[in-house]
């Protein structure tokens, strides 16, 4: 991908781009020959809302948005008393980590819909309501810790590598924009949980595939 | 895999001869008593080991790319930043000074992964490269934490665990200044490569 793609993609994340290779996956079309009619009130199986690349793109989406809700979600809980007595330095971790996620969240969405798409919306992930339940347990700060560098460290996995799974220039620079941000996260928190640092030799282990999501 | 392609030869060169500078950059810094040695702070000690372990992988990977893209493999330090580093390692003087070079040279390092992941060509190398831009990400992270902390004059704060409770709360945010990974200071595809 050279200089003028890039400066390409720069433009998409602005809005003003389109994700092409997220709309050349055609539209779901009318039912097979022979096939029985669909009731007119409900479906039963819908075809999956995203694939191929959207699909990689949706996943970036998906899990941005989960991480900043579950995090944003631990910083409340902090400023409420729900965990005891929160450090400062963790509450701003919690908080100033959760708007970039969301930020990351709404630049996927932006992508996708340039491109055709609709944007995900919340966070439709299959391993979302153990992550969930994983707060729900939170009793400790160094509970909020641990799970944000687990979620932040799967987050950098997954799209360290979408960066291999993708072609097109605005998702390909979007992800490698977001990838190391997310990896700032994991770090951050490793060091406040006295974790010495990480070299992993796989970056992509853990990472979630677009069969993560439920959508 | 597919093979990288012959065009991506000069950003492989240049990413590793800026994997070169900073592993023997972290190797000198390593082998002073309050960089790697018993008078360090733990994290730093710690931060420059597994940072030796993660650019020896990444030396070993941009090599076997370059070869791949039937390019030789670069060996040499950056020529832009070396003489930087050659000036500043004799007026290194304590941990915060460690800090302040490995900084200096991760920021450019992640910087160009992160640029070179936008500009290669095959999904697989921007992988690889992009694998080791987090890393590089990660040190950025932990050492912009370090730097703030060392700069309060409390020592006692740079421990492994830290006392969270003493840490100031700008600490928790310091390490991820923007929202999407910087490039501006990347060097150039050319200004490592295989002249």
């Amino acid at each position: 991908m050279r200089r003028r793609q890039f400066l390409l993609g720069l433009g998409a994340l602005a809005g003003v781009g389109a994700l092409a290779a997220c709309s050349n996956e055609a539209p779901a079309g009318p039912p097979p020959s022979g096939a029985p009619p669909a009731p007119s009130t409900t479906t039963t199986t819908a075809a999956p809302t995203y694939e191929g690349e959207a699909a990689s793109v949706a996943l970036g989406a998906a899990l941005s948005a989960l991480a900043g809700e579950l995090l944003g979600q631990a910083a409340s809980g902090a400023g409420q008393g729900r965990y005891g007595a929160v450090p400062g330095v963790v509450s701003a971790y919690l908080s100033g980590a959760a708007a970039q996620h969301v930020a990351h969240a709404e630049a996927w969405n932006r992508l996708l819909v340039a491109g055709g798409r609709p944007a995900v919306d919340g966070a439709p992930l299959s391993v979302e309501p153990a992550l969930r339940a994983r707060l729900d347990a939170a009793r400790a700060p160094v509970d909020l810790l641990g799970l944000a560098a687990d979620l932040t460290g799967t987050v950098a996995a997954t799209v360290t590598a979408i960066v291999g799974e993708v072609t097109d220039a605005s998702a390909v620079t979007l992800a490698a924009g977001v990838g190391p941000v997310a990896a700032m996260h994991g770090a951050t928190a490793d060091f406040l949980l006295g974790r010495p640092p990480t070299a992993p030799s796989d970056p992509t282990a853990g990472a979630l595939g677009p069969d993560a999501l439920t959508v | 895999m597919t093979a990288p392609v012959p065009a991506d030869v000069p950003a492989l060169q240049t990413a590793s001869s800026l994997v070169v500078l900073s592993a023997d950059t972290y190797s000198s810094l390593q082998a002073l008593p309050f960089g790697g040695g018993a008078s360090a702070p733990a994290p730093l000690r710690d931060l420059l080991a597994a940072a030796l372990d993660a650019l020896a992988r990444a030396r070993t990977d941009l090599a076997t790319a370059t070869r791949r893209a039937g390019g030789r493999a670069q060996t040499n330090a950056d020529p832009r930043y070396a003489p930087v580093v050659e000036q500043a390692l004799p007026t290194v003087r304590g941990p915060g000074d460690v800090v302040g070079l490995a900084l200096t040279l991760e920021d450019v390092l992640a910087q160009t992964l992160v640029s070179d992941v936008v500009e290669l060509s095959v999904p697989e190398v921007r992988r690889m490269v992009a694998g080791h831009a987090a890393a590089a990400a990660r040190r950025k992270a932990l050492l912009l934490t370090l730097q703030t902390l060392l700069s309060t004059g409390r020592a006692e704060l740079v421990a492994s665990p830290p006392d969270l409770a003493a840490l100031p709360p700008a600490a928790g945010t310091v390490g991820f200044p923007d929202v999407l990974f910087p490039t501006e200071k990347a060097s150039p595809a050319t200004e490592g490569a295989v002249r």
